[in-house]
């Protein structure tokens, strides 16, 4: 019982961590309707300078910050150098060069940070908590992995639904042509949104980078199952993200703990085939007509 | 154009040879039909040129890639004395990243590109495996591969060209399980593995003897680094001793998500994933959260050794070691993986020297076969080398951890594959010291 207990309490803020990657794809995908593959590897990049900051002697909270800050403006510097040139021609430009992107920020990190494993702080305590008198598989970090992670979508769902400028960035990912028409500062719009979505990306990085070991490479296998995550809660609905992140980090630990770890992957993708097959819009599709 | 011609001589011999081999359906060994003008590759009369392929990116690099550094100074060291039969070692390394599909491309380039005599110490199981068949069929010796799997020594006639160099994992594994049997008779046994031939053949050895005492066994894959249902599976069964048979960096991963789930089980680390500064190093940013820093981390964990490290700087192999780092090594500190290095090196330094002035890749071989078992070295137990049998050091002995330091719990002991008795060792490898100058003689 206890294993069954906590194989789902690490699963819970396992997909927590890949809710919040998913959310950050979501958010480049309402914004621009591209999938950012480079988002990984922009937010190992910004752990990084968080580890670089702590490394400094200053406190988790203030590498935490510095980490969401530097997101925030490589994301803007990305998408201003990198994909503006290729905005308005072809989707699959954008997405073939956050590829290339994915692989030449792997380089930088290796040559600036090196390659070796570095264990990242975490703000709380690492041991488990302790419920009428046995040790349950969540510590003080998953807790607040959790609530960041839920507290991110719900700013997300009122960006979207309650403000102005979530609505410009919506219009300008569908129609860039009629946006500008009426108004919109549809470049603008565009850099927020990448900006955004890579300070989401860094809050992912820092969360599953606490108490645990980063090297460039950690959040690769994040990139799989975030995408998964993502595309289960279709894309579009950071809602859909968040349980889709839920589904997947709970049963890939189930999978891993009760099946064999060398099935993981494969059962993503099972998920996935079956996910799409059945709902081929996602779990959270809503707008059917908009396929046509 | 005379690029070309030069280039083309090698190649016509090597196809000259393989068609002689394929005629006479030998196993690979080559230049014995009488052309003792026509030398080796990667021979010259003041050089000999060797190679080695070693993950210094990715995964697999922390520690690992610290191994070639270590057996660089150690040969530079050599060379500064003036080489070996009058020849300098040239000792060319290069990254695979621990990819198969890397590895079989460098090492190309090693055998025709660079013509290197033969590689030295080569790291990796499934690195290695996917190169062995072609460096036996291009006749280029495969020695010392840096890895415990039993492939390099237990089959010498389809791979009579490979060696291996440390204690295979299946020893090590029945030295654990008879340790375990005599003094932990009513522990409930958790076996903690990594899912390929490491895991795997530990696991034949332990259950030798604890087959019984086993309660849990879970499996992780590479790569993957989540291991909490893993452990939690060994905790559901109440396992109150883990043996695990991992890479470093699972050990700090498994102590970790110990602390999380509250489990406090005795850890048995095999060697291979027990170097207490590199594991130190990774946890000690959670000295906060009750994994005590540095060295300390892995107080009252057991393991084995087979070759003295840093924790016992006056064993005159580490003061030797220690020598050779300052004046050859680069930066940074004398680690355990480049003692490892350093030994590799030494023991390749043996063979040479054991080959005589007259070296062929046969007479090394024949060398390495003939005399290894009686080579006294930084090697705790003695090399099992013969004519049947290319598996390296043949024991160890088991500590446990005390302040980054193996207080030893038994003596030396020795064995080999399959049912071979577990005896003490009586060679006294332990207790030799290195020749006056550092370099062996013969």
């Amino acid at each position: 019982m206890q294993q069954f207990f906590n194989t789902a309490l690490t699963g819970l803020t396992l997909g927590m961590v890949y809710a919040a990657f998913a959310l950050a794809l979501v958010l480049i995908w309402r914004s621009t309707r591209i999938v950012n593959f480079a988002q990984a590897p922009m937010a190992m990049l910004t752990t990084f300078v968080a580890l670089v900051v702590i490394d400094a002697g200053y406190s988790y909270w203030l590498g935490f910050v510095a980490a969401l800050v530097s997101g925030l403006v490589l994301g803007a510097v990305i998408e201003r150098v990198v994909i503006r040139p290729v905005e308005g021609k072809a989707e699959i430009n954008a997405v073939i060069l956050t590829l290339g992107l994915f692989i030449v920020l792997h380089g930088l990190a290796a040559v600036i940070f090196g390659n070796r494993y570095r264990s990242f702080p975490a703000p709380f305590g690492l041991e488990g908590l302790t419920v009428g008198g046995t040790t349950i598989a969540l510590n003080g970090f998953g807790v607040f992995t959790i609530v960041s992670v839920l507290v991110v979508m719900g700013l997300l769902v009122a960006l979207f639904r309650y403000t102005d400028v979530g609505l410009r960035m919506r219009a300008s990912a569908f129609n860039q042509e009629v946006a500008r028409l009426l108004g919109v500062k549809v470049g603008a719009m565009l850099t927020l949104g990448w900006a955004l979505a890579s300070v989401v990306g860094s809050l992912a990085g820092l969360l599953i980078a606490g108490g645990s070991l980063v090297h460039p490479s950690y959040m690769d296998s994040v990139v799989v199952f975030g995408f998964v995550a993502a595309v289960l809660g279709g894309l579009d609905s950071p809602l859909g993200a968040v349980v889709g992140g839920l589904i997947l980090g709970v049963s890939l630990s189930f999978v891993s703990g009760y099946v064999g770890s060398q099935l993981v992957a494969l059962a993503a993708l099972v998920i996935l085939m079956l996910v799409l097959t059945l709902k081929p819009g996602g779990l959270f599709a809503q707008a059917p007509e908009r396929r046509v | 154009m005379t690029r070309h011609i030069r280039g083309g001589g090698p190649l016509v011999a090597a196809l000259a040879a393989a068609l002689a081999l394929t005629a006479c359906g030998a196993g690979g060994r080559d230049s014995s039909d009488g052309e003792a003008a026509v030398a080796d590759p990667g021979v010259t009369d003041d050089t000999v040129t060797i190679g080695g392929t070693f993950p210094l990116t990715g995964v697999a690099a922390p520690g690992y890639s610290e191994i070639p550094t270590g057996a660089k100074a150690y040969f530079d060291y050599v060379n500064e004395q003036g080489g070996i039969h009058g020849r300098q070692i040239e000792y060319i390394v290069k990254d695979d990243g621990y990819n198969p599909t890397t590895t079989s491309t460098v090492t190309n380039e090693l055998v025709l590109k660079d013509e290197v005599f033969a590689t030295v110490g080569s790291l990796g199981t499934p690195t290695q495996a996917s190169v062995a068949d072609y460096l036996n069929d291009e006749g280029v010796p495969q020695l010392m591969v840096s890895s415990g799997s039993l492939q390099w020594g237990d089959d010498v006639e389809n791979r009579p060209l490979t060696f291996g160099w440390q204690p295979d994992y299946e020893s090590e594994g029945k030295i654990i399980g008879q340790w375990v049997a005599e003094n932990m008779p009513d522990a409930k046994v958790g076996l903690f593995l990594q899912d390929d031939d490491l895991g795997e053949d530990a696991e034949k050895g332990v259950r030798q003897f604890v087959d019984d005492q086993i309660v849990a066994v879970e499996r992780y894959t590479s790569g993957n680094t989540d291991v909490a249902p893993q452990v939690s599976g060994l905790q559901a069964k109440d396992a109150d001793l883990v043996l695990a048979f991992n890479t470093p960096s699972y050990t700090a991963l498994s102590q970790l998500v110990a602390l999380k789930t509250g489990y406090k089980p005795q850890w048995f680390y095999a060697n291979i994933g027990s170097d207490p500064a590199l594991v130190g190093s990774l946890l000690e940013r959670f000295s906060e959260g009750a994994v005590a820093g540095s060295s300390a981390a892995l107080d009252g964990v057991m393991t084995t050794e087979y070759i003295p490290g840093i924790d016992s700087a006056d064993d005159p192999w580490v003061e030797l070691w220690q020598q050779v780092w300052d004046e050859h090594g680069d930066d940074g500190e004398l680690t355990n993986y480049r003692i490892y290095g350093m030994s590799q090196a030494y023991a390749f330094v043996q063979a040479l020297e054991a080959a005589g002035e007259d070296l062929t890749r046969d007479g090394l071989v024949e060398a390495i076969e003939e005399g290894g078992t009686e080579w006294e070295g930084p090697q705790l137990a003695p090399f099992r080398y013969s004519a049947d049998s290319h598996m390296g050091i043949s024991g160890m002995r088991v500590v446990e951890l005390e302040g980054g330091v193996g207080e030893p719990l038994t003596d030396v002991l020795v064995t080999d594959i399959g049912d071979a008795e577990i005896t003490t060792d009586d060679s006294g490898q332990a207790d030799d010291a290195p020749p006056e100058g550092g370099v062996p003689t013969s």
